[in-house]
């Protein structure tokens, strides 16, 4: 017969006319950059020209020079303690909007609490810390007017970059943990009431493995935006607090060796591109229910 | 009464499951008191009541494979000092075995099928030998085959564990074949509470026959009361003789009466003395295989009724052919409105 191939033929030809436009959005704005990254990161430079190239060796200059590697390893470290502190502070708030808000009205509320600083730029954010932990900031004003001395290790040092990181991304924390509570029917907590358990018993028995992938996530999710964070290193931390992307803008800006910057654009891309597959297998696995 | 198979019957929104939430402790009566053995146990913590819920979605625990869903409760039970450490183990395998999921013990609830699921949170609820298991539509959710395998298997689980079952279905079969005793409930009221035998032969309002099995109600008017029943004259002429003389009726009252589709006699020689006969034109016929089933509109009236030809005595009466059926007067039964 004749009529379905080509009843088919014109259904692959409509298809493909949808797909054009995000095939094209994907090219331009995707494939194209990372392809040039990538090639930059190959080449070298002299005398601040690229000079075209096929070498491993700025990939090798990451992972055996200073300052990258100390840098690097410094980053995974403000990530990690921006996911673990995300997920602890976040996960109160989640398993308040999951269980604990009697109505829907006020769950919105919550949920509202916890996305409206998003509503505002994150460099006002990052910068309102610096009038929150600065030398001329609320804290040390007021202990001024009360005849202290100003604490100067508030600001330009790690732990304020972490204070800062944790402030930003913990919202993505709590919608990530939020989504796994949620999906906890209620007939488990109920059947565990039933079988004798204690609220105690049923958290840690129930709630915390089921909503764990949650948990692994919005960490991971908080870790991959911390960890190539420029802001926060920039405006609130110090000498001791660089990240790896104020490496990557020096590199493009200052020193014009845009190969080295490509190749650490590639790392930490691999590196991001890693977790969040991780994180999706973790979620998948978490979300194989009865 | 202990030991009993109780079943809360009634269509979907009757307030069955909302009775079984009640006596679990998972909801909180607004007024009113819930009694157990004797005891007022309202504001006991569902935690603390000695009794098991088998839920309509089984509820298993996913993070945990089937023995550690039969454990769970024992295991709680150890701090509370109820069970002993070693006594666990050996329990756990006994209700698996007792629900033929002996091999299955070490598999994730999602590696399940439907019925191995309903049987794991049976044996849940049974491994910390409470004195009363509760289930909420537990076979709800099962296809026909598998609902009638476990509706038997219940069954004699119940009778081997002579624990308290109470049991809530919108089945009336179900509640029929499974039950000592019946409670059918309509807008969260309680009808009628009797044995299966009660509130199918012996319904004590017109919406206890309706519910459970097919029951012809037709309207009619008391025509004369004597010592044994009374004459129910229907609408459209003929009269039905009903043994129903304890109501005090009086002559001219309007009542409704009940006829079972299957109590019906078809041959004058072989039907019982106090038999009232019914005429009427086939209006359809549907053959059910082991029986035949007529619809029969009644002479004189626009009532139809529901025949059910178990045995052959009506011979094969053909659409629009003319029915001539007996009714015995015991099965003949006064409904109040």
């Amino acid at each position: 017969m004749a009529a379905p191939p080509s009843l088919r033929r014109r259904q692959r030809r409509e298809m493909l006319f949808w797909l054009m436009p995000p095939l094209a959005w994907f090219s331009v704005f995707m494939l194209i950059p990372y392809a040039m990254l990538f090639y930059y990161s190959l080449g070298s430079v002299d005398y601040m020209t690229f000079k075209p190239g096929f070498s491993a060796a700025n990939f090798v200059r990451i992972f055996t020079t200073e300052p990258y590697l100390g840098v690097l390893l410094k980053s995974i470290k403000l990530g990690l303690i921006t996911a673990a502190g995300s997920a602890v502070l976040g996960f109160p708030v989640a398993f308040c909007m999951a269980f604990q808000t009697r109505s829907a009205v006020r769950r919105f509320q919550l949920y509202l609490l916890v996305i409206v600083p998003w509503w505002a730029a994150y460099l006002v954010k990052a910068y309102a810390w610096k009038t929150i932990l600065g030398t001329n900031g609320i804290i040390n004003k007021g202990l001024a007017m009360i005849g202290f001395h100003p604490l100067t290790f508030l600001i330009y040092n790690q732990t304020s970059v972490a204070l800062v990181l944790i402030y930003i991304f913990t919202p993505f924390a709590v919608l990530s943990i939020y989504a796994s509570l949620e999906r906890i029917p209620a007939s488990l907590l109920e059947a565990a009431v039933n079988l004798g358990a204690s609220g105690w018993e049923i958290f840690r028995r129930i709630i915390l493995p089921l909503s764990l992938p949650g948990v692994i996530a919005g960490a991971i999710i908080a870790f991959s935006l911390s960890f190539g964070d420029f802001v926060a290193p920039a405006l609130v931390g110090g000498a001791d607090a660089v990240m790896i992307s104020n490496i990557v803008i020096n590199l493009l800006g200052v020193a014009f060796d845009w190969p080295m910057a490509a190749a650490i654009g590639i790392v930490v891309i691999v590196f991001g591109l890693t977790l969040i597959s991780i994180s999706g297998r973790v979620e998948q696995r978490g979300a194989v229910r009865t | 009464m202990p030991g009993q198979f109780l079943t809360l019957l009634g269509a979907s929104g009757s307030g069955k499951t909302t009775t079984l939430r009640l006596i679990a402790g998972l909801e909180t009566p607004t007024s009113g008191t819930i009694h157990f053995a004797g005891r007022d146990i309202t504001d006991v913590p569902p935690t603390h009541r000695d009794m098991r819920m088998v839920f309509q979605d089984f509820a298993l625990f996913p993070n945990l494979s089937a023995y550690d869903n039969v454990a769970f409760g024992l295991r709680l039970h150890i701090a509370r000092q109820r069970v002993a450490r070693h006594e666990i183990d050996p329990r756990v395998r006994r209700y698996l075995d007792l629900v033929h999921l002996g091999e299955h013990a070490a598999k994730m609830p999602h590696q399940l099928s439907g019925g191995q699921k309903q049987r794991v949170a049976l044996a849940r609820a049974l491994a910390t030998e409470p004195s009363v298991v509760l289930f909420d539509e537990p076979l709800g959710s099962l296809d026909a085959n598998l609902r009638k395998a476990m509706q038997v298997e219940l069954k004699r689980m119940h009778r081997e564990l002579g624990r308290t079952f109470v049991y809530v279905t919108h089945d009336q079969d179900e509640a029929l074949t499974m039950s000592d005793r019946i409670a059918v409930m309509q807008n969260s009221r309680l009808l009628q509470l009797g044995s299966p035998e009660d509130v199918y032969l012996r319904p004590n309002c017109a919406a206890v026959a309706r519910f459970i099995g097919a029951a012809n109600i037709v309207s009619g008017t008391i025509e004369s009361v004597d010592a044994r029943g009374v004459r129910v004259r229907l609408g459209g002429g003929g009269a039905v003789y009903s043994a129903a003389g304890e109501h005090g009726l009086r002559a001219g009252t309007p009542v409704r009466l009940m006829m079972r589709a299957e109590h019906f006699v078809f041959d004058r020689s072989r039907a019982a003395e106090e038999t009232s006969w019914l005429c009427g034109r086939v209006a359809e016929r549907l053959f059910l295989g082991r029986s035949v089933e007529y619809q029969v509109v009644l002479d004189g009236s626009d009532e139809t009724v529901s025949v059910l030809d178990q045995g052959g005595g009506s011979a094969a009466i053909a659409r629009d052919g003319r029915l001539e059926f007996g009714i015995g007067w015991a099965h003949a039964r006064l409904l109040k409105e």
